[in-house]
């Protein structure tokens, strides 16, 4: 008599079968267990080096939730850590958050919205925000030497309401109900020892990093991420994403830092703009995505070439000129941005959309390089506002079940 | 790469048996509730258009479960179990093709299954043996800490109806400054026994509703018709018949409580459910959205709060020492956040209190909120 949840979202059954593991689960099993089998494609293996959702190939959808702790007690940061390491992992197999969820007394375990659906490609990714290196824990000293809080950018007109954060957590999954229990869970198993300080859903992957990922549109309209740094892409890797021993911080070290900025996009006004315009002020086809001197979308952009009347045909102020990595030194970011959009803005009645960017690097100077460039140059700017702002440390990866999140960290 | 992956499977299987228990599969579908030596009985109730009919209709005294499934009634989507009118235990909102279930351990005597929309809405179902009034929880520790909840509730409520009445007095008298005085310290007494006076069908929507909580507005009653009567419309007439109603109100509830015998898990789960009235309807400022005495009711459904909690943890202390632990440090931090907003005959008037510091407040309820949900599973 089968009561209550099962506890695996997906058809484990199988794939413990497949390894003569069926004496262990026993008969009681086949009653829990029946369900849709997901393809074992769906599960992006959490334990690794290196945390997954960074080169991990783009999921279709994102949750995105910014933490400040609370408590100022180192242990209850570690204790937080570690439950939330546990039931991260759990929810990226498919299987429900770690506990009783099956006793009429207690609240269940896990909320519950996401049985039945599979694994869904998740990834939860963790960072640790600059103000998690003050005083209350004893961080102070692991502090690498390149992780300074973002300074004041041009471009920008930020709400504290959506900036900063001690712990950021970026859930990405193929499924949005997926995305978001992952972090809702992971809010629910903080309380106490740290609070939600801003939270981002995204929909609408607005980079690809699959080497076989077509490039997606932002709500311009236009391709975005042509020129992204591709998941099989290691020597582009390593020498822009991940940190390497230059740090001095062994625990950051096959890490990564993560920028993320809430780009609200003025879309009313650039939907009024005419098509020549859009295209001169992003130096690429509307459709096609090719640069304005080519053909296809992966021609390279021509930045000398010349029109009939003498001046260059992707303009001075175009944003591919800008952010081309051959105008900027060498200088790549590997980006993993999303659209969003929150209801309308209730002062305009426009509505309140646009880009959710997230992008990986090896130093967060990288970006301020960037956006210290573009926030004041881009024609684009006439059309976004960077409004939120985040940068987070995100730590190497999780090697087994004996470790958590950050551990290197703490010891 | 491959030894990560069997590992991870291996993990995946261990969790599977553990499921298997958890899911009842082919166990005992104990609800957990019963001590060993007891079984528990489950009762099914499948709701249909008809109503709510009980299977089996009587039981023996002892643990029961009821398991509720709605397959395809768009009508009826409740059971309660009551007993003299009062809600013993409910499940709500199944709607069609969802079940639950919920379970307590029951004495011998009459009860009523009643489903609001059912052809029939009201069932019978029996309890055999066990006595005819609730017999005293085996442990001992727990029988105290029932004891002294019924001793408190009473004491409260005991306050509860003169404080009412000095309120009423004024109001009856026209004295809008004397009755504007009179209203928080009346109200604390009957915030902290709210989830009790609750369980007394519309005794609660009678004292304590707010205007988006009735379906007329001219059948309005209570402390709040009053608060907006003095706060708002600046006027008491026609206020008199709803003072007189008030107290006859509080007076009822009296009587009711001196009864009143409670379970372990009722003071665990009505603790709860005072934290859940302080972070959805305190911590936003809508309880007292016309004298802005939020504050009052704050402290006074804390209190309550945490006299079960006191009551209780001699026995929780026992099993779980951690959880005692850690709810009296998060009690104490609720307690000193909102200390600083006392002032010398109460507090503060919410509406001073900016959004920044209510978060702080709300911070604090929900930290202490998530572990308290876990005491019910420690005391039955």
């Amino acid at each position: 008599m089968p009561r209550g949840p099962r506890l695996s979202r997906r058809g484990l059954l199988g794939g413990a079968a497949g390894l003569g593991l069926a004496g262990v689960a026993g008969a009681g099993l086949a009653a829990c267990a029946a369900g849709p089998s997901g393809p074992p494609s769906q599960v992006v293996p959490f334990y690794g080096a290196r945390q997954a959702g960074i080169d991990t190939d783009v999921q279709d959808r994102l949750a995105f939730a910014a933490f400040d702790v609370t408590s100022t007690s180192r242990a209850d940061l570690i204790d937080m850590l570690r439950t939330w390491t546990a039931a991260a992992e759990a929810m990226t197999r498919g299987v429900m958050v770690p506990g009783e969820s099956n006793a009429a007394e207690i609240p269940p375990a896990d909320t519950g919205e996401t049985i039945g659906l599979p694994p869904s490609r998740l990834t939860v990714t963790v960072g640790f925000g600059p103000t998690l290196f003050d005083g209350r824990f004893g961080l102070a000293t692991h502090r690498p030497a390149a992780f300074n809080p973002l300074p004041a950018l041009p471009g920008e007109i930020l709400d504290p309401g959506r900036t900063g954060g001690d712990i950021g957590i970026q859930a990405c999954a193929d499924d949005p109900a997926v995305a978001f229990h992952a972090v809702r869970n992971l809010a629910r198993l903080g309380k106490g020892t740290a609070v939600t300080r801003w939270t981002q859903l995204g929909f609408g992957r607005t980079a690809s990093t699959g080497a076989d990922q077509q490039t997606e549109r932002n709500l311009l309209g236009f391709k975005d991420g042509t020129r992204n740094i591709k998941s099989n892409d290691a020597d582009a890797l390593n020498q822009h994403v991940w940190v390497g021993n230059e740090a001095g911080q062994p625990w950051i070290q096959g890490g990564s830092y993560l920028v993320a900025r809430r780009i609200r996009m003025f879309i009313e006004a650039w939907d009024r703009d005419r098509l020549s315009d859009q295209e001169a002020v992003i130096g690429r086809s509307k459709y096609t995505g090719a640069p304005l001197t080519g053909k296809a979308e992966f021609d390279l952009p021509d930045f000398a070439a010349a029109g009939p009347d003498g001046t260059t045909v992707i303009a001075d102020d175009a944003h591919v000129r800008l952010a081309a990595f051959e105008n900027n030194n060498g200088l790549r970011l590997l980006r993993r941005g999303y659209s969003f959009t929150d209801g309308i803005d209730q002062r305009t009645g426009d509505l309140d959309a646009g880009l959710f960017f997230i992008a990986y690097m090896k130093d967060p100077a990288q970006f301020v390089t960037l956006q210290q460039k573009l926030g004041s140059q881009d024609a684009l700017n006439e059309y976004i506002r960077h409004v939120g702002s985040a940068l987070f440390a995100c730590p190497a990866g999780v090697p087994d079940a004996h470790s958590y999140w950050g551990e290197q960290l703490f010891e | 790469m491959a030894s990560i992956r069997a590992d991870r499977l291996v993990g995946a299987a261990a969790l599977l048996c553990a499921a298997s228990l958890l899911a009842g599969c082919g166990g005992s579908g104990g609800s957990g509730a019963a001590a060993p030596s007891e079984p528990t009985t489950e009762v099914k109730i499948a709701l249909s258009d008809a109503g709510c009919q009980p299977t089996p209709a009587s039981v023996p005294a002892g643990p029961v479960k009821f398991a509720i499934t709605n397959s395809g009634s768009a009508k009826v989507t409740e059971a309660e179990l009551q007993r003299d009118g009062k809600i013993l235990g409910e499940k709500e909102s199944l709607t069609p093709g969802l079940s639950g279930d919920f379970s307590l351990r029951l004495d011998g005597g009459a009860y009523s299954i009643y489903c609001p929309g059912g052809a029939k809405d009201t069932w019978t179902f029996t309890v055999t043996g066990g006595g005819g009034a609730p017999s005293a929880p085996a442990d001992t520790s727990l029988a105290v800490a029932t004891q002294g909840y019924h001793d408190y509730i009473v004491s409260e409520v005991d306050q509860l109806v003169p404080t009412t009445k000095t309120f009423t007095d004024a109001v009856r008298a026209g004295d809008a400054a004397k009755a504007k005085a009179a209203f928080a310290p009346a109200r604390i007494h009957y915030e902290a026994v709210e989830p009790v006076a609750e369980s007394f069908g519309d005794l609660d929507p009678d004292i304590d509703a707010r205007i988006d909580d009735v379906k007329d507005p001219s059948q309005w009653t209570g402390f709040h018709r009053i608060e907006k009567a003095l706060w708002v419309d600046n006027s008491l007439a026609g206020m008199t018949p709803l003072a007189d109603k008030l107290d006859a109100d509080v007076n009822t509830l009296k009587t009711k409580v001196a009864t009143e015998r409670y379970q372990p898990a009722e003071l665990a789960n009505g603790a709860g459910d005072l934290l859940t009235e302080v972070s959805t309807s305190k911590v936003t400022g809508e309880e007292d959205r016309y004298s802005h005495t939020d504050l009052w009711d704050f402290q006074a459904n804390i209190d309550g709060a945490r006299k079960c909690f006191e009551l209780l943890r001699p026995a929780l202390a026992a099993k779980n020492p951690e959880l005692a632990q850690q709810l009296e440090a998060r009690f104490t931090d609720v307690v000193s956040g909102l200390a600083q907003y006392k002032k010398s005959d109460g507090y503060v008037d919410y509406s001073t209190v900016p959004q920044d510091q209510r978060r702080k407040l709300a911070d604090a309820v929900n930290a202490l909120a998530e572990p308290l949900s876990k005491v019910a599973g420690q005391v039955v």
